[in-house]
């Protein structure tokens, strides 16, 4: 039972991390139509800023801080310097300088801090005991500080004037702007909130993957596995997706085997879409023609 | 500062590079050739990518021995030029690669290169159509080197001897019943298949049960709940350096008193690096001496990388290219005459005994292409890896 407890905290601690990189993808996409393959590059280069502010004495919260704001940053000059002048509707185009963008900061990072994996420090240390099995207090902060965070985005998205402008543009740039919301405005805002996620998502997982270029590969593509089970357009999709592929793996990798960790998580992922293509809490969407 | 932002165009140029390099070299067209002038080695080594990690700093290494070899008049007076050309620990890449260090670069010899897949890739044309011989390279299997392979000579003792050499170790300290935690691939599993008939040859009352685990886990939680389940004698770690050090953290904090042993892919400054003081006692095989070894040459291997690679820790990933290029040239100095490929391999088959004082001494011979089976056992200390004894032979083991 204690094995179980452990399987299960630690897939949901994993499961966070996916969600809220997976909440950071579904935000941008949402308001600007662009799967940003680049997240998880952009975001590590913001670690590896955090990690410099960290080692000058500055603490790991100012490191957090730093992270997230170098990645509002990065997000920012990204979306105005490469994505909005391709103009509107160029989906694909927008994806391969996604891409391009993602080879770039792995390039800029390796280059400038090289390829060894650093070690990034946790946010709290210690432990906890559930029964005879021992829980990182750095997991707990995880679930926490993720949870919290979604929650603030669903607060911003369901309770505010910007929140109400940013599913405006998301079912209609056009008639957003109509009544007078720019959607240039919004998507910026969205861009700096998903890398800002994202960001936040990196510094959490990092103490316990070690730091180095291309760590959140890893994490990226199981953030699109939990965004696409739960719903390319869902917010909340994407985050219970997350948490169910985090949950999930870990069940897998104890009970069924190791070896077809990922293949049974995947199966189910498949299984699931050929049920309702549009994942568990995603939306139809139709065009007419 | 001109070679760091030529390294930012990389990913940008990719495409032009490759179409560029595709109208490189044909079959047979150098590599034999000897002008007289610098002796012209070359390598296909991962600068990027996820492989880089080991590339680089192996790259660096090299260059290191290879910057200190020329400052003090290089091989019997000539200077050698090591061209290294980044794979990406792409096959293609490296065909491609091949074909530019021999065909325009005209190279007499492959020395260090790293990946063993990619390099597969790349032999037909490099060791049968262009008749290069490829030396000293970054890893290796099996039937690469038994039986020996014409123009291959390597310098790495095998994965699956190490696996051996630590099962042997934990046995001899006292465990009786190993847990062998391994990636799930192949190419990991097979290493982690040889620990159980050396730990039953070291003593046959030993069991040995297997826990496979996916390749680039994070998150070693549920694997120690089962290792603590389990309650081994020993842990032996068959997976990479990051993924060492994810478990002996996990294994602190769950409480799991078993040691750890590990391969020579853990014996790396990234495990005490990622796993802090989690580390402290873990035991690993090492294919060179540590890197604080208080040795002479020891002490050259720090001085030049300190002077010629200042940005590279001196340490064991930069230890084994230094190593690879110690042997390499060792063997070439007693070439009297042109240094060719035909002098080369002939120089390799009657090397005998090679000592560079950092890695352990190596036998070739026109059978024996594998230079040594030898590893040496570290624990970490207080931080820093300290050898225990002096190298040791793998046992023998099932041979595949």
């Amino acid at each position: 039972m204690d094995h179980l407890v452990l399987v299960v905290v630690s897939g949901i601690a994993s499961g966070a991390v996916y969600g809220l990189m997976g909440l950071g993808l579904v935000i941008i996409y949402r308001a600007t139509d662009v799967v940003n393959f680049a997240l998880a590059s952009m975001a590590t280069l913001a670690v590896y800023v955090a990690l410099m502010v960290v080692e000058q004495g500055w603490g790991v919260v100012a490191g957090i801080a730093a992270a997230v704001l170098v990645a509002v940053v990065l997000g920012l000059i990204v979306r105005e310097a490469v994505i909005r002048p391709l103009g509107a509707g160029q989906l694909f185009a927008a994806l391969v300088m996604t891409m391009g963008v993602s080879l770039i900061m792995e390039a800029v990072v390796s280059d400038f801090w090289g390829t060894q994996p650093r070690a990034f420090p946790p946010l709290v240390a210690g432990d906890m005991a559930i029964g005879s099995s021992v829980v990182a207090n750095q997991d707990l902060v995880m679930i926490a500080v993720a949870g919290a965070a979604m929650l603030a985005i669903g607060w911003l998205f369901t309770r505010t004037t910007l929140g109400s402008a940013m599913r405006a543009v998301a079912e209609s740039a056009a008639t957003a702007e109509i009544i007078g919301i720019s959607a240039q405005r919004v998507a910026r805002i969205a861009w700096a909130l998903g890398l800002g996620l994202a960001a936040l998502a990196a510094v959490l997982y990092a103490p316990k993957s070690g730091l180095s270029p291309i760590v959140l590969a890893a994490p990226l593509f199981r953030a699109f596995a939990g965004i696409f089970l739960g719903g390319l357009n869902s917010m909340h999709g994407a985050v219970i997706g997350g948490l169910v592929i985090g949950v999930l793996e870990n069940l897998a990798a104890s009970y069924v085997s190791a070896n077809f960790r990922d293949t049974f998580v995947f199966a189910l992922t498949v299984l699931i879409l050929l049920v309702r293509p549009q994942g568990i809490f995603g939306t139809r969407s139709f065009e007419r023609v | 500062m001109v070679r760091r932002h030529l390294r930012l165009l990389v990913p940008l140029l990719t495409v032009t590079a490759l179409a560029v390099s595709a109208c490189g070299g044909s079959a047979g067209s150098g590599g034999s050739g000897d002008g007289g002038g610098s002796i012209k080695i070359g390598a296909w080594i991962p600068l990027s990518g996820p492989q880089a990690a080991s590339g680089v700093p192996q790259a660096a290494g090299a260059n290191a021995y290879f910057a200190r070899l020329n400052e003090n008049g290089g091989i019997n007076g000539r200077q050698v030029e090591w061209i290294v050309k980044d794979n990406a620990y792409d096959p293609q890449q490296t065909v491609q690669a091949a074909r530019r260090l021999i065909g325009q670069d005209q190279v007499v010899a492959i020395v260090n290169a790293n990946g063993v897949a990619p390099s597969e890739a790349a032999f037909p044309f490099v060791l049968e159509q262009s008749k290069v011989p490829v030396v000293n390279h970054y890893g290796g299997i099996e039937p690469w080197y038994e039986p020996a392979r014409p123009l291959l000579f390597g310098t790495q003792t095998l994965y699956e001897d190490q696996a051996a050499a630590m099962a042997a170790w934990a046995v001899e300290s006292g465990a009786r019943r190993l847990l062998v935690v391994h990636d799930d691939p192949k190419a990991f599993a097979d290493v982690a298949a040889q620990i159980e008939p050396a730990a039953e040859r070291a003593d046959p009352s030993t069991t040995v049960t297997a826990l496979p685990v996916k390749l680039g886990t994070t998150d070693y939680a549920p694997v120690v709940s089962s290792v603590r389940a389990a309650a081994p004698d020993a842990v032996m770690l068959i997976v990479p350096a990051p993924e060492a050090a994810a478990y002996l953290k996990e294994a602190k904090l769950q409480g799991v008193a078993a040691p750890a042993y590990g391969y020579a892919p853990t014996a790396s400054s990234t495990t005490v690096t990622l796993a802090g003081d989690a580390a402290e006692g873990f035991r690993a095989v090492s294919l060179t001496k540590v890197p604080s070894d208080p040795s002479p040459e020891m002490q050259q291997f720090r001085d030049a990388m300190a002077k010629y690679a200042p940005d590279q820790p001196a340490d064991f990933s930069t230890l084994l290219g230094y190593a690879n290029a110690a042997v390499f040239a060792e063997i070439a100095k007693t070439i009297n005459g042109p240094i060719t490929a035909e002098s080369l391999v002939a120089a390799y088959e009657n090397a005998g005994k090679v000592s560079t004082g950092v890695a352990p001494d190596m036998t070739f011979s026109a059978t024996q292409h594998l230079g040594t089976d030898d590893v040496q056992r570290t624990v970490v200390q207080g931080g820093e890896w300290v050898a225990e004894g002096d190298f040791v032979s793998a046992p023998e083991r099932v041979r595949s």
